[in-house]
């Protein structure tokens, strides 16, 4: 009886222990975003600024060892049982296998997740007892006033990033700034899931296709934008415009948020 | 000693016993509908699990719908433009398949989780003159925004509490796996009614 008892842990210690030798998951903060005006990106008659609630956010992306966790916990998500419905055939390519990340890829156990697809970044808020920020709320969140920023604007900040190739290892999370709210990375190291990314945005390519914008004519998209130099800001609606929920994407990761 | 063991063989077969019923998505396991949903192909949307109620107030998952083909909307009733108009397009579709009724479903889910209520619903479809053929549908938010996810369709709630949403007709096969979809107000229906055909 002993003996069996014995087996029993020793695998379960094995078990435990095995897959990511050494590796320690950060311990993940959720910081507080108070309550404020967010003025969508995109202005019409009833896109009126929008009064963005007190919410809390995970500090910082959802890591590739946090990840493991989750698709330790729920099989159906490993990537060899993925229903193609929920993550295209890219769903965790940067791993080693269904339950390890890969010795090799040692350097990426604490960057963020990415080639998840919106189901599953929904399913892991859900199984964390969270869910992924709305548009509102992440746009809200990362407007916070960065801190240790050398460059001379934010905006600037980011499209430097956007004009550099993915880097063949993601850094760590927490590697580039922090903001006012305390918040990691909001930009600079991937793009992010939202819970509403299909948002409809008035493609003026469906003229008449919506109730909103039927009366809109050709072209008549650009004056409706909030700050016409956001550029890095066209770049993200109109990212986010062009996902499917199940792609997976080399760059695009999420981190979770609680309503209070 | 003998209990610790027998507590945790029960824990893991408990465990196990559950993977079959579980959802794909989620994980959670089913409380109904579980048959069913085992023989559906991966690429089926009736996957999903969540319940959504009817416009006689009868709770349903999706893959009620199965064994027929069936055409789908998303709409909501305040709606005073689009909504309307793509419900009537979806009427035409049913009165050139007049020979084959009773063998479509036709169903519009709503975006609208707050107001369009059952009754609501009822009464969309009494006033568009929707026959027992159609299912109108309400869903929680996040139910609503996973079949829009599904579907394609793109949408956003206003301040009003109204909804700016992509117009898309989408024509799903026996088993809920999504094979046509018509973007656009009145398009023409040539191709989405050739497709249902082919679908019996």
């Amino acid at each position: 009886m002993k003996y069996f008892l014995t087996i029993f842990f020793v695998t379960v210690f094995f078990w435990a222990s095995d897959a990511q030798k050494k590796a320690v998951v950060l311990s993940k903060e959720m910081v507080t975003v108070p309550a404020g005006n967010y003025q969508p990106f995109f202005i019409s008659e009833t896109n009126k600024p929008v009064q963005v609630k007190a919410f809390r956010m995970d500090e910082h992306a959802v890591t590739n060892l946090e990840f493991l966790e989750f698709v330790k916990a729920n099989p159906q998500w490993q990537r060899s049982k993925v229903n193609r419905l929920f993550a295209d055939t890219n769903y965790l390519r940067q791993w080693k296998s269904d339950l390890s990340i890969g010795e090799s890829n040692k350097k990426i156990y604490n960057s963020p997740v990415v080639n998840v697809s919106w189901f599953a970044a929904q399913a892991y808020c859900q199984w964390k007892k969270k869910k992924l920020p709305t548009i509102a709320q992440w746009e809200f969140a990362a407007k916070g006033a960065p801190k240790n920023l050398k460059s001379p604007s934010l905006t600037e900040y980011i499209l430097s990033w956007n004009a550099k190739p993915n880097p063949p290892f993601l850094p760590n999370v927490k590697s580039t700034y922090q903001n006012a709210y305390g918040l990691y990375d909001m930009y600079g190291l991937i793009w992010e899931w939202t819970s509403d990314f299909n948002s409809f945005i008035g493609s003026q390519d469906s003229r008449g296709n919506n109730e909103v914008d039927f009366k809109n004519f050709c072209a008549g998209g650009a004056i409706n934008v909030a700050d016409k130099t956001d550029y890095a800001g066209f770049l993200r609606f109109s990212f986010r415009s062009s996902l499917k929920g199940n792609y997976c994407i080399r760059n695009l990761g999420f981190r979770c948020a609680i309503d209070l | 000693m003998k209990i610790l063991i027998y507590s945790l063989f029960t824990v893991v077969l408990f465990s196990c016993s559950n993977v079959n019923t579980q959802s794909a998505f989620t994980g959670e396991v089913q409380k109904s509908n579980t048959a069913a949903v085992g023989t559906l192909s991966s690429e089926s949307i009736y996957q999903l699990t969540d319940t959504f109620q009817t416009q006689d107030n009868k709770n349903v998952t999706l893959a009620s719908f199965k064994g027929k083909p069936t055409v789908v909307a998303m709409i909501f009733t305040h709606c005073t433009y689009a909504c309307p108009r793509l419900t009537a397009d979806i009427k035409n579709i049913e009165s050139k398949l007049k020979d084959e009724n009773g063998k479509v479903n036709y169903v519009l889910v709503s975006f609208d989780a707050d107001r369009d209520l059952p009754d609501t619903l009822k009464k969309y479809a009494t006033s568009m003159g929707l026959d027992e053929n159609w299912t109108l549908l309400h869903g929680d938010e996040n139910v609503v925004r996973t079949l829009s996810v599904l579907l394609n369709v793109q949408f956003a709630k206003d301040a009003e509490g109204n909804f700016s949403h992509s117009n898309i007709i989408s024509v799903l096969d026996k088993k809920g796996v999504l094979v046509f979809q018509k973007e656009g107000l009145g398009a023409d229906a040539a191709e989405t009614l050739n497709t249902i055909r082919q679908l019996f």
